[in-house]
């Protein structure tokens, strides 16, 4: 999951559980305060009813004094006051929610009840509240809440997307500015565009890895160099001295036939060590691209190269060569190596291949110019294929030494060159070539 | 002709010197860089062969030197640095080849002798073999007046075995003549077999070609007197 998703879903995940206990605990508080609200209220009207009987007795307040009581609702039944004789001892002081019937109508009240002794008579004040118009209050409150809360939690969610996709951007170029470094020289060393010091550092450092590798990699191609150029002398005493020994008056010929095996063995030697320090050389840029050419006309060269051996072995060459490229920055004796493996291990595969012909068609693939070199021999596996590039591991071919298409795939690194395999197992394999426009 | 061959392993040289004694070349040998500078000094040569990767002395160097003082001579750089850079280099001071070790020796006769033909006008002759004649010089093979049409690998080719005459070639030294080391390992023992077939085949529509010889187990001798 993506960086940004998981910081807004951990934003909403914390948005939701404290929307949710907010409103779990919301009509608790808000029933207590309205109830301590109610409460003062009642107080406040107690006492100015206690102020009214001081002023001018209880008689001024009852209306029908036979009665010894009052009781009054104002119209809409949301507040009622009731004043009586009593007869009880004890005096009340509290208030409590109950349940009164009006008109058919059962309505819960805050009912305030106080007794007090006037002239030596103890009288029973009842002031009530209705609570229908609180319920309703709080009913509204909940949902406006809820609403409320819902529209934030649905805002600051995007908000937090919308946010964490633009933090995390940085770090979407750097994957890109690592997926398009070949080897690590090609590393783009210039700072990605961010404020974010995470990702300049992270940025920093993954240069400093590049140029660490680089290094170890220009090690490891001098010590190849530095060993190849050291046995070359040796190399070249042995040759020397056995063909010398090859064309001696004296010698016979079982001996002679024993001598040129051995320089045979010798040549494969050799074989191997300049491919190393071919590879080596290419790989350390140590070759310019500086010569413009038409690659059609490259590979045509190349074809008349192998034709006559093709011939010999009843294998025909079709080259359908309808696109042409001309290229301005390359080196012609690398890219002609480079065609002549190919096009040479296409013509190798297809003996006894059905047909025997090697096919060499140009298309255009994303409209960039592409080549393709194809066999009808016996093919690879998906494994065969995968390490067919890699130094020293050999095909099913019994004669290469296994450099010849690492060196294919150094050189069309070197000018950019995507070489591709398609391989069908018994149904011949396919070279795909496809060049850089700025090649 | 007067050969020096400046190299400080001294198994090659001796065994360079050897074949091309044989060649009928007067050879020396120096392998120190100040024992070649003293030689230089001294002697008139018709050709150097110089290893440029000599520990007492920089081979460059030793070529501006001896430039200066026998510029009539031919050079041959011999290197087993190969670096592109060192070759440029040694072509821009005057040498006249470069030759990258390891070699094969016929392959270095065949240079010396193109530098000879180039520089001193020398093997401009045309050789005669079988019934055929051959021309270095306008690169040309005819037989009784009828010029016998070869492709550039084929005159290579026959060039090269017949230069070393009566001297069997290997497969390999003649592959490495006709494409040098660039291709990398994919030695490939058909291509002079093709290459052989067609050019004798060429050859017999005007003459009996039976002086090209297989040598079994080995390559191919051009057997002339």
């Amino acid at each position: 999951m993506k960086l940004r998703y998981k910081l807004a879903l951990y934003n909403l995940l914390t948005k939701a559980i404290f929307v949710a206990v907010f409103l779990l605990l919301m009509p608790y508080f808000l029933e207590r305060v309205n109830i301590i609200q109610t409460d003062n209220e009642l107080i406040r009207k107690r006492e100015q009813v206690i102020d009214i009987i001081a002023e001018f007795g209880v008689e001024g307040l009852m209306a029908d004094p036979a009665n010894n009581a009052i009781g009054s609702y104002n119209i809409l039944k949301q507040e009622y006051i009731s004043l009586e004789k009593t007869e009880t001892d004890h005096f009340w002081n509290f208030i409590e929610i109950t349940q009164r019937m009006v008109d058919e109508e059962i309505i819960d009240y805050r009912v305030l009840n106080y007794s007090f002794m006037v002239d030596g008579e103890i009288y029973l004040l009842e002031i009530g509240t209705s609570l229908d118009n609180i319920y309703k209050t709080e009913r509204n409150i909940r949902s406006i809440t809820l609403v409320l809360l819902g529209l934030f939690v649905i805002i600051s969610f995007i908000a937090d997307t919308t946010l964490a996709r633009i933090l995390t951007r940085p770090l979407e170029h750097i994957a890109i500015k690592l997926k398009k470094t070949k080897t690590p020289a090609l590393f783009d060393k210039n700072p990605i565009k961010t404020t974010t010091t995470d990702f300049k550092y992270l940025d920093r450092t993954l240069g400093e890895l590049m140029e660490k590798i680089d290094q170890l990699f220009a090690k490891e191609r001098e010590i190849t160099a530095n060993i190849s150029h050291e046995l070359l002398t040796p190399i070249s005493v042995i040759q020397s001295r056995l063909e010398n020994l090859i064309s001696s008056p004296g010698l016979d010929q079982e001996s002679a036939i024993k001598v040129n095996d051995c320089l045979k063995t010798l040549h494969r030697l050799k074989s191997i060590i300049n491919s190393l320090l071919l590879i080596a050389r290419v790989e350390s840029q140590e070759y310019l691209k500086n010569e413009s050419f038409s690659i059609i006309e490259l590979i045509r060269e190349v074809i008349d190269e192998i034709q006559p051996l093709a011939e010999d072995q009843d294998i025909r060459i079709e080259a359908s060569l309808t696109q042409n490229f001309e290229v301005g920055n390359a080196n012609r004796a690398l890219l002609y190596t480079l065609f002549f493996n190919i096009i040479n291990n296409a013509v190798k595969f297809s003996k006894k291949a059905d047909p025997q012909k090697v096919e060499i068609t140009t298309f255009s693939s994303n409209g960039r110019f592409a080549i393709k070199v194809k066999d009808h021999g016996p093919g690879m596996s998906p494994e065969q294929a995968k390490m067919i590039f890699e130094r020293f591991r050999k095909g099913k071919s019994e004669d290469g030494y296994g450099l010849g298409l690492a060196i294919s795939k150094t050189i069309a690194d070197f000018h950019q060159i995507n070489i591709k395999v398609e391989t069908l197992q018994g149904k011949g394999t396919s070279f795909i070539l496809i060049f850089s426009e700025n090649l | 002709m007067n050969v020096l061959i400046v190299e400080d392993e001294k198994a090659l040289a001796q065994e360079i010197a050897s074949f091309l004694k044989n060649q009928h070349y007067l050879v020396e040998i120096a392998t120190t860089g100040l024992d070649a500078s003293e030689k230089i000094a001294v002697n008139l040569y018709d050709f150097i062969l110089l290893d440029i990767g000599l520990p007492d002395y920089d081979g460059l160097d030793l070529l501006r030197e001896a430039r200066e003082i026998n510029h009539e001579a031919a050079f041959i750089i011999i290197t087993a640095r190969g670096e592109v850079e060192d070759k440029i280099k040694g072509l821009d001071l005057g040498a006249d080849d470069y030759i990258a070790k390891p070699f094969s020796l016929p392959e270095l006769k065949s240079r010396m002798t193109a530098i000879a033909r180039r520089k001193f006008g020398q093997n401009t002759n045309t050789i005669a073999f079988g019934e055929f004649i051959l021309d270095p010089l306008s690169r040309k093979v005819t037989c009784a007046d009828q010029e016998v049409e070869l492709t550039k690998k084929q005159f290579d080719l026959l060039y090269y075995l017949v230069l070393n005459k009566n001297r069997a070639l290997t497969r390999i030294q003649l592959y490495e003549h006709i494409w040098g080391n660039l291709l990398g390992d994919e030695y490939d023992s058909n291509f002079i077999d093709v290459h052989i077939k067609n050019l004798r085949k060429k050859l017999s529509e005007y003459a009996p070609a039976i002086w090209l010889e297989t040598v079994r187990g080995i390559g191919y001798r051009a057997n002339i007197d």
